[in-house]
Order: C-alpha cells, then structure tokens, then sequence
C-alpha cells in the first residue's frame, strides 16, 4: 500500500514523545498480574529492602513496552519490523517515563522503504533508562 | 569443567549449559490476558483491546503488543514448572540477587493474536565476560511459531550477572 505521508520522512526527524503517568505501586502489581513476571522486587516493598533495595522499582520490560508505543502510534503495529532495547538503568517506583524516538537513517530493504528509529527513554531527572532501536515500514 | 568457567573465576552461570536447547512448549493466548496486558502498558490502539475494532482492521482477533513475548515466555515457563521439568533460569544458574536484564531485541514476522496456539523454543546461545569478569553475559535466542503462520517473533537477548564484591566474597 502506498503512502504518500511518509515519503519526505528523513533522518533526523523527530517522532512524537510520549510522557507516561507516573509509575505507582499499583502499576508495577498490575504489570506483574498481566507480564507473568512475578519478581517480588517489584511488587513486595518489604521484601525488596530486604535484598538490599530502598523500595520497589519497576520491571524492565514495562518500560520496554512503553518505549515501544513511540514507534507503534507513529506508523501501526503492522509496519513495525523489529524494536529492542538495552537496559541501562533502574526505573523507581513513581518515575516518570519520557519515551522519545528520532529517525536514524532511512533504507531499502527486503524490497521495501524502512526507517530505522533510535529511541530513549527517560525519567523526570534526565537520567537514561533505556535505549533502543526499531525499524519501520514507510 | 567446560574451559569458559575457567576464563572467569567469578563466574556464577552454568557455562557447561551452552548450547541447550528446551523442548518446545505449547502456550495458549488468552484474550482476557492479552487485553489485560495491554491495557496495563495503556496501549491506545483498539485493535490490543477491542475484538469489534481489531475485526475491523482485518484481524481475526485482538493483537498481541511487541513487547507480548515476555508474557509468553512467562506461560511457557509455568507450563514447563507444571510438567516439572527444570525452569530455563535454573539451567543457565541465575542468581536472583545478582540478576540483570542486558537487552531484549524482538524481530517481527507476523502478529500474535488471541486464540492463537503457539511453540515456544529457547536455546542458550552463549555466555560472554566483560569489565575485566565483573559482568558476565547469558545470550538467549526464542521463537514463537504458529503450526500454519510459521515463525511470528525471533528474539535475541542477555541476562546479566553483576559480580562486583564476589572476588572478596
């Protein structure tokens, strides 16, 4: 199917952001309840400070598939070819996750126009939680 | 003792499980799970929690997010618990305190949808130790497949020991 819209898309265009609402105590059960990850350092704030951690902090992979939605809103799920991620740092209980995405290069492959996404997330203090990749159909 | 462990003394994987492949494992997706799962991400696609508008895209059922495989992986692994075969993380020996996600990397061949049967198969690629032995790296590869759609989801990925403080252990 052609789609005109994406035909100026570059490198260096930026994709729409996402801020999610902050991560609460109830997010991580619920992640936990919905994922099968059933780590109780996520979940059990006694039994995270008792393996050395301040308080509960979230799953990696409910960042993994926050961060994924930059790409999935812009262009569809149906055009998403490949999305990982490198875990780079903790995310805490009440962190507000900033999901950004910026095209990287755009290419021919497999016979159709892809654009590779290098993607970040972050939370309220700046820090780096993730960095990923996608590429995309155009 | 494989010549790997000998590379890191510090090492706590179990190097010799290099190259195992689990018997693949049937898993079942539930639409219920599915749409709970994805409304816990806030997914804001129809197509994730609502059977009428996923129908309407063309689907034949609610879609399943990209990050889905982990719940899969998660069934699978309660699945292979019931038949009381050994758990994945139990052959590669993770340590649940010194355990990090490295990286998940999912390439897409076709949509998982509820309803669907799937296999599950993971193999324990290889182990690697960086910054001088104080990370050591576990590299896993999956699939899910569908019996008639084939491959739908290949993933490559790293579970991560932090073996700082075990040389004076």
């Amino acid at each position: 199917m052609s789609d005109n819209s994406t035909a100026d898309i570059k490198a260096n265009d930026v994709l729409p952001s996402i801020t999610f609402a902050p991560i609460t105590r109830a997010t991580l059960a619920l992640y936990a309840g919905a994922s099968g990850d059933h780590n109780l350092v996520h979940i059990d704030s006694d039994y995270a400070k008792k393996v050395g951690a301040p308080d509960v902090f979230a799953q990696g992979m409910l960042s993994f598939g926050y961060l994924a939605q930059v790409v999935t809103r812009w262009r569809g799920l149906k055009n998403l070819r490949s999305f990982g991620a490198r875990f780079v740092s903790i995310t805490h209980v009440h962190d507000v996750v900033h999901a950004a995405g910026v095209v990287s290069e755009v290419f021919e492959q497999d016979g159709e126009r892809r654009a590779r996404i290098a993607l970040t997330a972050t939370v309220q203090d700046g820090r780096t939680t993730l960095t990923g990749e996608a590429v995309v159909a155009l | 003792m494989s010549q790997e462990k000998s590379v890191n003394p510090l090492g706590i994987f179990k190097r010799e499980s290099k190259g195992f492949s689990l018997p693949p494992v049937n898993v079942a997706i539930e639409r219920g799970r599915l749409r709970f799962f994805s409304q816990v991400l806030g997914e804001t696609d129809p197509i994730h929690t609502d059977l009428a508008a996923a129908r309407e895209a063309g689907h034949p059922d609610i879609v399943a997010p990209p990050s889905f495989f982990m719940a899969v992986e998660a069934l699978a692994n309660e699945e292979r618990e019931r038949d009381g075969a050994r758990p994945i993380f139990d052959i590669i020996g993770c340590d649940y305190g010194r355990l990090l996600h490295g990286d998940e990397h999912y390439t897409y061949h076709g949509s998982i949808y509820a309803g669907d049967e799937l296999s599950y198969t993971t193999t324990i690629i290889d182990f690697q130790d960086k910054k001088g032995g104080l990370l050591e790296f576990a590299l896993l590869n999956a699939t899910l497949t569908h019996a008639e759609r084939g491959v739908l989801v290949s993933v490559k990925r790293s579970l991560v020991h932090n073996l700082a403080g075990r040389e004076s252990a």
